[in-house]
């Protein structure tokens, strides 16, 4: 893994308001990068912020305050946006949670999976835009008999390969999937997460993996950050993070996994967590190599 | 025993009755789209079954009733009214297809466009279809008339378009408000497409069903409004022949009580209106049916 940073995420705000005095703070202060070839998770609660960073990092929402820089180019600034627009479009991709309403009903799957290459009018690599479309959904393990259904024919690890299948047509360099799995039944869940695995080795893109389940996230990640109400509380490479995480928060939540072994289970105890507001200040700071928590200067997380 | 397995006491299903499959046509407006293909292709095809040249006007033969020569009779200036019918009415339907093709596109545009735009922007754009709303359109048309000069075909099917979209632009917008938040408009925003190629390809294919219905409606509107407007003699010049105008002929004929001169254009549209209602009846009803089709 070479260090080259290809996302990187500087003091990310953005509020939600909700009327005129009211305003929710759905991210606060946050910060963290992704390097090329890297999958990094992030994990939270319901809430906690994990896809307004998504959408920001998309373009789709403009964050209040800090930046995003992707592969060196300032990607909140509207001017920088505009001049890089042709670079962004086609090296960043998404995939939703919900594949039934992310692909278009009235739509094709072939036409589906093309369609980022007929917005750009690229010319297909191999020959039609229907064989690549076949091409791609190989990839992903859907045969060319796929090809002319509707999205409603499809059950949902389907749609949900056919969304990725159109993300990856575009060859992209950063895939954001935004709790791809969340609405798969557990079986499939694992599929999808076995190709997303297979794939990012063979296509070698960084991928931000937005997920709530904790095991899959240590199944797939590099990286994993976990969020508190929209600030990140706790950063290290998965293995370290699992096996000894530092805040309390994060503790708290490694806690809440189930272990399938019923001896241990029973054993397990779920840590309490207080919502102690002295946990969320300070700043991130380095225990271990690579391994960031959110502490106040001068303060030591038992 | 009968067959090779069988199970003590059961009770064999009955032999079903072979399901009558439903005749294709049931339920659609056989009658009316026949009719109206009738009237369409008798239109265009007009050369094939005038008897008379439409626009010579044969004095010595003026307000003669219907006979063996002259089918429906002649009108006040002699011309024959069966040639009169097939040859204006090519000019109604097509100022009716015009017409409406001018107000859909000004009304999916206009309509995605405010369904689209931030929140200020919607407002203003529907404020001002309001103000448009509620002034009566027959004042609208008039007055563009009355701009764009002297009226013929193109201009009038133009006039009766800009002046009847706001309708449909209303519920455009309205469908584009619900669909714009789905995630394949922001996939295909994130992908790069822009504002016209997300309408084509995502916004159109998914409310065109709901405003099928008022398209259809639009056809007719726009006949009764050319109706209308040569009726009152602001539309078509008399030598211009067109439903509307054999009509604006009627308060001579109630004169001479020729009823025909009357009873006869006004047949004509009244029938292709019936027509044109109950096939966009029918495509309301289907598009209710087959929304849901998860």
């Amino acid at each position: 893994m070479n260090d080259d940073i290809l996302l990187d995420v500087r003091h990310l705000t953005h509020v939600f308001p909700l009327s005129k005095k009211i305003a929710v703070k759905a991210l606060d202060d946050l910060s963290f990068q992704i390097r090329r070839g890297e999958i990094f998770g992030l994990v939270g609660e319901s809430g906690s912020g994990k896809s307004t960073a998504a959408r920001c990092i998309m373009n789709l929402y403009r964050p209040a305050a800090g930046e995003i820089i992707y592969k060196g180019v300032n990607i909140c600034d509207p001017a920088q946006f505009r001049t890089h627009r042709k670079m962004l479009q086609t090296t960043r991709q998404l995939i939703f949670q919900d594949s039934s309403s992310s692909l278009d009903q009235r739509m094709k799957v072939c036409d589906i999976v093309a369609e980022p290459l007929k917005i750009h009018r690229i010319r297909p690599a191999r020959g039609s835009l229907r064989a690549e479309a076949e091409f791609q959904l190989r990839y992903v393990g859907l045969d060319a008999g796929f090809l002319d259904k509707y999205p409603s024919e499809l059950s949902g690890g389907q749609r949900q390969r056919v969304a990725i299948a159109r993300a990856l047509s575009m060859e992209p360099e950063l895939l954001v999937a935004d709790e791809p799995i969340a609405s798969l039944d557990v079986s499939i869940q694992a599929q999808i997460v076995n190709l997303f695995r297979h794939l990012q080795q063979e296509h070698g893109f960084s991928f931000l993996f937005i997920a709530h389940d904790l095991a899959m996230v240590e199944f797939l990640c590099d990286r994993v950050g976990v969020m508190y109400h929209g600030r990140l509380v706790e950063a290290a490479p998965a293995k370290e993070l699992f096996s000894s995480p530092v805040h309390p928060y994060t503790q708290a939540l490694l806690s809440a996994i189930p272990i399938p072994d019923p001896r241990l289970e029973r054993a397990r105890q779920i840590r309490q967590f207080t919502e102690d507001p002295e946990n969320f200040q300070g700043v991130l700071t380095e225990v271990s190599p690579e391994h960031y928590v959110l502490m106040r200067e001068g303060e030591h997380h038992g | 025993m009968s067959s090779q397995f069988e199970i003590v006491g059961i009770r064999p299903a009955d032999a079903k009755p072979p399901v009558r499959r439903q005749k294709w046509y049931r339920g659609k407006p056989l009658f009316a789209a026949a009719l109206l293909g009738l009237i369409v292709a008798g239109c265009l095809g007009c050369g094939y079954i005038m008897t008379k040249d439409p626009s010579y006007m044969n004095l010595s033969n003026c307000n003669v009733a219907p006979d063996r020569e002259f089918l429906f009779g002649t009108d006040t200036m002699g011309r024959d009214i069966f040639s009169m019918i097939w040859y204006g009415g090519r000019i109604s339907l097509f100022i009716g297809a015009a017409a409406t093709v001018v107000s859909t596109f000004l009304a999916i545009v206009f309509g995605a466009l405010s369904g689209t735009a931030p929140e200020w922007l919607d407002t203003l754009l529907m404020r001002l279809t309001d103000i448009l709303l509620s002034v009566p359109n027959l004042l609208v048309t008039v007055l563009l008339q009355a701009i764009l000069g002297e009226a013929n075909v193109l201009s009038l099917s133009l006039v009766i378009g800009v002046t009847s979209w706001t309708s449909i632009a209303k519920v455009v917008r309205t469908e584009v408000r619900q669909i714009r938040g789905s995630e394949y408009v922001i996939a295909a925003k994130c992908m790069g497409g822009g504002f016209f190629y997300i309408l084509r390809k995502h916004l159109t294919p998914n409310f065109i069903s709901s405003i099928m219905f008022m398209v259809v409606m639009n056809v007719r509107s726009a006949i009764v409004a050319e109706s209308t407007l040569s009726f009152m003699g602001i539309g078509l010049p008399l030598e211009v022949i067109s439903w509307g105008s054999m009509l604006s002929l009627s308060e001579k004929a109630l004169m001479t009580n020729s009823w025909w001169m009357i009873l006869i254009p006004g047949a004509f549209i009244v029938a292709t209106l019936l027509c044109i209602t109950s096939i966009g009846n029918y495509i309301r009803k289907k598009a209710n049916n087959t929304q849901s089709n998860l």
